[in-house]
């Protein structure tokens, strides 16, 4: 098993052993929970990891690179924050894409603006769950509070890539 | 008197048949698209993408989905209400990004949540907070999703590049003038 799998296994061993201690009825709650998860996740996967490989498959060599590589700048970001607002639906469709766009050369700081504009600015997201249920309002507010926030978190990951050793992040 | 956020089944299963219906489409597209350009070599090159992500997410998706579950049960909504109605100044942003966080699930799940704490009074700073956290930074996403596809190093580089921006996003809220109704 991976590095990664050891160490959410040792988490969710302990969030597992903590929650006993406080309330044993919880932790039946907690597995019930992550079972109807697995059952809504599980069919969807099976349908998203495909595409995953269709897309990688699909997208150009090099062409994200062009679009938005490592050394694109600004203007890589300001791409990436136009296409994440676009992409439509969960993350089902929106990690798969990013996965495939890494494969043809994205910078992993431009990806992280991609999924940032994607979770704040999704343009379907807004219009199917948010105008109707919480009035184009709130979304206005919304929208003047957060449309830099892709951006920002994009030059916020470049500050740290600059801190960590090359190559620390990438595929 | 807590508010009770959470959607009717008929309307989560609703959204699981439009998610499915969604992504089928999606892979069915692209996987024409890929077979008519690239032919049965572009097929069986995406399958064996397919398959080498499939062994990476299965050892680490059941421990996922047990740790989401754990956040979830160890952190009742009402307690997140309680936290976003008690709490004010920057301590009371902080603490609903915090929420915004560790609340699981879908727009079907967070939005209703903050219509809910709207009519109670909180506070619209805290109430951007708490969203934009859960947008930004949901962790049942990023363990359920963004781990296992895009690898923890990823994930962890995106987690801290956004951790402080919906305080930003709150302070900012309540800064804007206040529309008339």
């Amino acid at each position: 098993m991976s590095a990664t799998g050891l160490v959410l296994w040792a988490a969710a061993f302990a969030a597992g052993l903590a929650l006993w201690r406080r309330d044993r009825a919880a932790v039946a709650a907690g597995g019930r929970f992550a079972l109807g998860t697995l059952k809504t996740v599980l069919p969807i996967m099976l349908l998203a990891l495909p595409m995953a490989g269709f897309l990688t498959v699909l997208v150009p060599d090099r062409f994200a690179a062009i679009l938005f590589g490592a050394e694109t700048g600004l203007r890589g970001h300001l791409v990436a924050t136009v296409v994440g607002a676009l992409i439509p639906g969960g993350p089902f469709v929106s990690f798969p894409i990013v996965l495939a766009l890494w494969s043809s050369g994205a910078g992993p700081a431009q990806m992280v603006t991609l999924i940032s504009a994607w979770s704040v600015l999704a343009v379907n997201r807004v219009v199917v769950w948010e105008a109707p249920l919480m009035g184009w309002r709130f979304v206005a507010l919304r929208l003047a509070t957060g449309f830099w926030l892709p951006l920002a978190s994009g030059l916020a990951a470049e500050a740290l890539l600059a801190l960590l050793p090359p190559g620390a992040v990438g595929r | 008197m807590p508010p009770s956020p959470s959607p009717p089944a008929p309307l989560r299963q609703a959204a699981q048949r439009t998610s499915l219906a969604v992504v089928a489409a999606l892979s069915a597209a692209s996987g024409l698209a890929c077979w008519l350009l690239r032919g049965s070599a572009g097929l069986a090159e995406a399958f064996g993408i397919a398959w080498s992500l499939f062994l990476t997410i299965l050892p680490v998706l059941g421990a996922a989905l047990l740790l989401a579950g754990f956040v979830q049960a160890g952190i009742a909504k009402e307690t997140i209400a309680r936290w976003l109605g008690a709490e004010s100044g920057l301590s009371g942003l902080l603490v609903a990004t915090l929420a915004g966080i560790a609340t699981p699930g879908g727009p079907m799940a967070a939005f209703p949540l903050v219509l809910a704490l709207a009519a109670g009074g909180a506070d619209r700073g805290a109430l951007i907070a708490y969203i934009t956290g859960w947008s930004l930074n949901g962790l049942q996403r990023i363990l359920v999703w963004e781990v296992p596809i895009l690898g923890p190093e990823f994930a962890g580089l995106r987690f801290l590049a956004s951790l402080p921006l919906p305080v930003l996003a709150g302070l900012i809220a309540r800064r804007l003038p206040r529309w008339e109704r």
